[in-house]
């Protein structure tokens, strides 16, 4: 099937009455939780898990695909209005956004994000269309040794690109692969660290790492700051009106950042959060006037915005085509897609295309979506971040017991649940980056099927790993992603702006 | 002292988990037929965290400002913490007993008391709309079916 086919399909599934229907609650939820500071992504798409088990699995994923990209656009907004970034990917945001705001013109900031964004989303999800499918052709020829050695790459880069230490990304990293040993080996049998209890059998559902590391964490973080007065700017927020100058002036930077976030999303480990830096950053550097930057600068805040979008569109390249998370949260979108029983990776487009080009039809309707909620709708929705505070952590922390006891009617899990809230909670104080440990989580039983796989094919020779050119590279862009940060300092251009304000 | 830096203490407590972790993985059963057995994985990552966290305990680098900051909870903070965590712990305990709508509802009451929100009526209302709503939601239109507990429906 080619690719218009393909995709005039998808858009049979995403233009019909309950495609529609899913993709604006997807994008409406993902908004409305990506502006609660403190809730991400991650959360967001754990959280909604649940909902999804007794639906279609196309309009289910539809459904998720808008709370991700929707939590990223959402994140902004409170960048903008608070200063408080609702997600990490968009901390960028509010270094132009907040005082853009502050001069008054919060209504012109969020104009500009709610335009970048839509920029940066679309052109996107037309690259997407693009490369997944060519990717998924390179991808069929892979082996177990390729997939291991692509799956390794994978879980190094985003512990040498997390913020922080990289021997803690790694420990993080190692501690997730340690958690997905624990149950049934599904290649001998033979149990592993279950300690005898039958509730340990079948291992730990993804759903309770991903609930209790992230969302349960996040809550901690919320009881800290629950006394912060919020919803400060949101009563008047000045008009959306951009002029020809401010066009122009948006222009270059969105162009260029929405094809480098892009590319950024697609590379495994990086992500939005680094792609907006790197925006911001580059945008700077080239800028006639950089001493705007900081000061309510529209290149500073068109920049990031484009690639926060622009890569949560890339990052399902590698989610789509090869079947292989690259972040935390497409890992945990990855855990949504098996719950549902669809397999990502180079066979979907052939065994499932109305999920496949579904998907991709539908942000394109979610990215006009959001433009619409953002644009006109924003003052109403700005209002959600006056929700108090204590109410609003009982009810997340409801949610996500509720979403783990509903996959195993066990009350076994919620108090694994707990205990991984505090790990996640402690990971947090330490300084140990969370999203390895999901991803490894995500990746390990993979990892180590793979692994075994080829070892049996080779007859027990680790030569394998090293004899096909494909593997062989990735396992060296594994090694090095690894060693220059343990030999270099910090890579300064993340490091120097994260100082400004986190 | 030896133990002065964060990253030191942590070391030492990752370590001793990676030796837990490599004492159970030697005691995994060995399975006959298989050429690489259950037991290869978890004792390469019981090793690679043993050296991990030597590598945290030796290095030098300082803790930054930031993360000092990060990790210093005032202790009337780390009681509330608690204090939520017992209540999650109540919950969890008696929700198969008393069942899904009463035990939500009292938890979201309580705990949104007990974090400070005063206005009572509204809280109770949340509490009760919020907990029915997802009741019936999960029961009858996604057939996922929460303990009814004492409640008859």
């Amino acid at each position: 099937m080619g690719s218009m086919e393909g995709l005039f399909s998808g858009f049979q599934v995403a233009f019909s009455i309950e495609g529609i229907l899913f993709v604006f609650l997807g994008v409406f939820i993902g908004t409305f939780i990506g502006m609660m500071p403190g809730l991400g992504p991650i959360s967001a798409i754990a959280i909604m898990i649940p909902v999804t088990y007794s639906m279609d699995p196309a309009l289910a994923l539809v459904m998720m695909a808008g709370v991700y990209y929707g939590a990223v656009f959402g994140g902004s907004s409170s960048s903008i209005l608070l200063n408080a970034p609702g997600i990490s990917g968009t901390v960028a945001t509010a270094f132009d956004g907040y005082p853009m705001a502050q001069q008054g013109k919060a209504g012109k900031a969020l104009a500009i994000a709610a335009i970048a964004s839509f920029t940066g989303g679309t052109i996107s999800v037309i690259l997407l269309m693009l490369f997944t499918p060519l990717l998924a052709s390179v991808a069929v020829v892979f082996g177990p040794a390729e997939y291991f050695a692509l799956m390794l790459m994978g879980l190094t880069a985003i512990s040498s690109l997390s913020d922080g230490s990289t021997i803690k990304a790694m420990i993080s990293a190692v501690l997730g692969f340690m958690a997905v040993t624990i149950g049934i080996d599904a290649q001998t049998g033979t149990q592993r660290f279950t300690f005898g209890n039958i509730n340990l059998l079948e291992g730990i559902d993804f759903l309770v790492i991903a609930l209790g590391l992230f969302a349960l964490a996040e809550v901690c973080v919320l009881i800290f700051n629950r006394k912060d007065s919020s919803g400060g700017m949101s009563g008047n927020i000045g008009s959306l009106r951009l002029s020809r100058e401010d066009v122009n002036e948006m222009k270059g930077p969105v162009t260029r950042q929405s094809f480098l976030g892009f590319l950024l999303g697609v590379l495994p480990g990086a992500g939005a959060t680094i792609a907006s830096f790197i925006a911001y950053v580059t945008e700077k550097r080239i800028a006639k006037r950089p001493e705007e930057f900081g000061k309510g600068s529209i290149k500073g805040l068109a920049a990031p915005e484009a690639a926060n979008n622009a890569a949560t569109g890339g990052a399902f390249v590698p989610l789509l085509s090869l079947g292989i998370p690259g972040s935390g949260t497409t890992a945990v979108l990855l855990g949504a897609f098996l719950v549902l029983g669809v397999q990502p990776g180079p066979l979907l487009v052939q065994d499932n295309p109305e999920v496949f080009w579904g998907i991709i039809a539908s942000m394109y309707i979610g990215n006009v979506f959001l433009l619409v909620l953002n644009l006109p709708l924003i003052p109403y929705i700005a209002k959600v971040l006056k929700v108090p505070r204590p109410l609003l952590i009982s009810l997340v922390i409801m949610f996500s017991l509720i979403g783990v006891y509903a996959i195993s009617f066990n009350t076994f899990d919620l108090y694994i649940l707990l205990l991984f809230g505090v790990a996640g909670f402690l990971m947090r104080i330490f300084s140990f980056p969370a999203a390895p440990f999901i991803l490894a989580f995500i990746l390990g039983g993979m990892m180590e099927q793979a692994m075994r796989q080829s070892l049996t094919i080779s007859n027990g020779d680790w030569l394998i790993f090293v004899k096909s050119p494909i593997s062989a590279t990735l396992i060296g862009v594994a090694l090095l992603s690894l060693i220059i940060p343990l030999l270099k300092k910090k890579p300064r251009l993340v490091a120097d702006d994260k100082n400004l304000k986190l | 002292m030896i133990l002065r830096p964060i990253n030191r203490k942590l070391g030492l407590a990752l370590a001793l988990l990676a030796g837990i972790y490599l004492l159970l993985s030697y005691q995994i059963p060995s399975y006959p037929y298989a050429l690489v057995d259950a037991d290869v994985v978890p004792k390469g990552l019981g090793f690679l965290l043993l050296i991990l966290s030597i590598l945290l305990f030796v290095q030098k680098k300082e803790e930054t400002e930031q993360e000092k900051e990060k990790r210093t909870i005032p202790k009337k903070e780390l009681y509330v913490l608690l204090g939520v965590a017992g209540f999650i712990l109540i919950y969890i305990f008696l929700l198969e007993i008393i069942g899904f709508v009463i035990m939500t509802a009292t938890f979201v009451f309580i705990c949104s008391s007990f974090l400070g929100y005063k206005k009572y009526k509204v809280s109770a209302l949340v509490a009760i709309i919020f907990s029915f709503l997802l009741y019936f939601l999960f029961n009858y239109l996604l057939l996922i079916h929460l303990p009814p507990g004492v409640l008859p429906f």
